[in-house]
């Protein structure tokens, strides 16, 4: 097993003036501020020392292996990302134009949709599919500042949500 | 449409108006490699450690917020028990340690950090020792870190001097934080049955037979169970109350489910348990106590109320254990009085007293959470009202556990307020009557029957 940590009083105990480490040893900072002040260098057997990628242990590896294939609750076919929007508020014309507007720039597409109108107030939902390579976050966050606290809400939340929820 | 419109407003309606969250996604991390003879150097590992395995936790928490649109509320960090970690110092002030996961917690901006932690449950070690004397320090001098004690175990009987030293160190942890109304023993917490992946705070850590690291997720939604119980109306009978808790815990569950998995792949780790846990906060209609009166208690406390509560956390473990092959931690309902405005009302109009919380606690997750106490409370009150609490726990095979508050400078019946998510108290009356003659006996509970089951 590679040596774990260089700690401060491990570079102070070293004569060199350059301390070699495993590629995932953990320099602490203590560590790499005493190795400025006394002028030594820092390396690993591959080359300058880097922050290494965290070592979850031997457990990770098997959990990254054996997590795909648990069972996903109604799997779906289709690549594209599936999102559902929900939008609730005031009922007045040209809300659902702005919705599908905004869905439009991204070239994303309607595959459903329901609406009820009670009471003046409306609720509508969307189940949209985008594209490979739009990201749910950008587009949640430019649907969720359609609307106002006087017009009307949005809600995103991605299709696996439901399926979770629903679905066994 | 794949979904119904029912099943999709069903499920909005649980985020944006039944306060259903993903309450903390808690990575367990183990330290014991960073023990040395040296306590500035392993304090320095213990800093290094943490900074080094939970840098991206927040982000990645974010990140599943953003992607899938679910509220993540806490993210938190929990980690060997410090006197593990500690022993090879000899030191006996064990807060630079604190300090160190303080720090460590801060710079990765998680809001707390669980494990200075022992296990004294059948004896002490010397770091043990200096563990538990260094907590009123520990806990006074840091912002983040929570403090959990093992004292009892159904194997090991419940250790009787652990629990009156324990109750010492708690009035000195409500003293030195006397400014904040003693608010250094809500990070503070005694078990019975100490469970080794919990991911809610003050008791979680990560016990000595997990990984080097693992991903647990608590969900929390006494609001949607409130809500669901709320709809089916006043005349449904109690298996159809059951079976509607079932059912709302599975959806909960559920989500739990998809965020573990989730936030393990991402971070590369693996995904531990699941804990669902009815967890009450302040606000309007999160409260468990709403839940029990919607079952039919006119007020939390009154008779019935146990009973009630033996219903709510048997349902929600058995939704739980539907939706996931991973539920595990505390699982079931959380009785905080101070964290349940339902609660404190009753408690407020003498509906629910201290021994009526003790009877709930045998039937509910944990146990006697959130319990403010006089300031002047004797040590051996403290220890009598832990001892009850280790009883429950030891002798029905179950977790139980003991955050009390001694309020400096208050009495029974006046007002503490705590803010945010540790809302306000009302001092409660332990009685006047001692229980100084078993306090002072010492020793050990031998285990019990139930323990031998080898």
């Amino acid at each position: 097993m590679a040596r774990r940590f260089l700690t401060a009083d491990d570079v102070r105990r070293e004569h060199s003036g350059s301390i070699v480490v495993e590629a995932d040893t953990i320099v602490t900072p203590q560590a790499q501020e005493t190795a400025r002040e006394l002028g030594k260098v820092i390396s690993t057997t591959k080359g300058p020392y880097v922050q290494p990628t965290p070592d979850r242990g031997p457990d990770a590896d098997k959990a990254r292996r054996s997590l795909p294939n648990l069972p996903e609750p109604l799997e779906s076919d289709s690549q594209a990302t599936s999102m559902i929007v929900t939008a609730v508020g005031k009922n007045r014309p040209g809300v659902l134009a702005e919705l599908t507007s905004a869905l439009a720039e991204f070239h994303a597409s309607v595959h459903d949709i329901s609406q009820r109108v009670v009471d003046g107030y409306f609720h509508l939902i969307l189940v949209v599919e985008t594209p490979q390579g739009v990201g749910f976050g950008t587009l949640k966050q430019r649907m969720e500042c359609l609307g106002g606290a006087d017009d009307y809400a949005v809600r995103v939340m991605h299709e696996r949500v439901f399926r979770f929820m629903h679905r066994v | 449409m794949s979904f119904t419109e029912q099943e999709i407003l069903e499920t909005v309606r649980m985020f944006e108006l039944e306060t259903l969250d993903i309450r903390t996604t808690t990575l367990g991390i183990n330290l014991l490699d960073c023990a040395d003879p040296d306590i500035e150097s392993a304090c320095e590992k213990v800093y290094a450690k943490i900074v080094h395995q939970a840098r991206d936790l927040v982000k990645v928490g974010q990140s599943i917020t953003a992607d899938y649109g679910i509220p993540i509320v806490n993210k938190r960090i929990a980690v060997t028990p410090i006197s593990l970690v500690a022993a090879a110092c000899g030191s006996d002030d064990l807060v630079p340690f604190a300090r160190a996961m303080d720090a460590a917690a801060k710079a990765v901006g998680v809001d707390f950090i669980g494990g200075f932690t022992a296990y004294v449950h059948k004896g002490y070690t010397n770091a043990d020792r200096a563990l538990i004397e260094s907590i009123p320090r520990a806990l006074a001098e840091t912002d983040h870190v929570c403090s959990s004690i093992s004292l009892a175990s159904t194997r090991a009987g419940i250790n009787m001097d652990a629990v009156g030293h324990f109750s010492r160190i708690v009035l000195a942890t409500a003293k030195l934080t006397a400014d904040r109304g003693g608010l250094g023993c809500a990070k503070l917490v005694c078990f019975c049955n100490t469970v080794e992946d919990n991911p809610f705070v003050a008791g979680a850590h990560i016990g000595i037979g997990e990984g080097e690291t693992v991903l647990n997720v608590g969900v929390s939604g006494p609001g949607v169970v409130r809500s669901a119980l709320a709809r089916l109306g006043p005349d449904a009978d109690l298996l159809a109350v059951a079976e509607t808790i079932k059912r709302t815990a599975f959806k909960i569950t559920r989500m739990g489910e998809l965020v573990g998995r989730e936030a393990a792949r991402r971070l590369g780790t693996t995904f531990g348990i699941v804990d669902v846990s009815l967890a009450p906060t302040p606000a309007i209609g999160d409260s468990v106590s709403d839940i029990l009166e919607l079952i039919g208690a006119e007020r939390t406390g009154a008779p019935g109320t146990t009973a009630a509560l033996a219903l709510l956390t048997d349902a929600v473990k058995k939704g739980g254990a539907m939706a996931s092959s991973s539920v595990g931690g505390l699982s079931g309902a959380f009785i905080p009085v101070s964290e349940d405005a339902g609660m404190i009302a009753a408690v407020r109009d003498d509906a629910l007293s201290l021994a009526k919380l003790e009877a709930m606690t045998a039937v509910c997750s944990v146990g006697l959470d959130m319990v403010a106490v006089p300031g002047d409370t004797p040590p051996a009150t403290i220890a009598g009202i832990i001892a009850d609490e280790m009883a429950i726990g030891m002798i029905n095979n179950k977790t139980t556990a003991v955050r009390i508050i001694p309020v400096p400078g208050k009495g029974p019946g006046e007002t503490v307020e705590w803010g945010g998510l540790l809302g306000t108290a009302i001092v409660q009356d332990p009685g006047k009557y001692s229980c100084e003659r078993f306090y002072l006996r010492g020793g050990r509970i031998p285990a019990p029957l139930q323990g031998y089951k080898n």
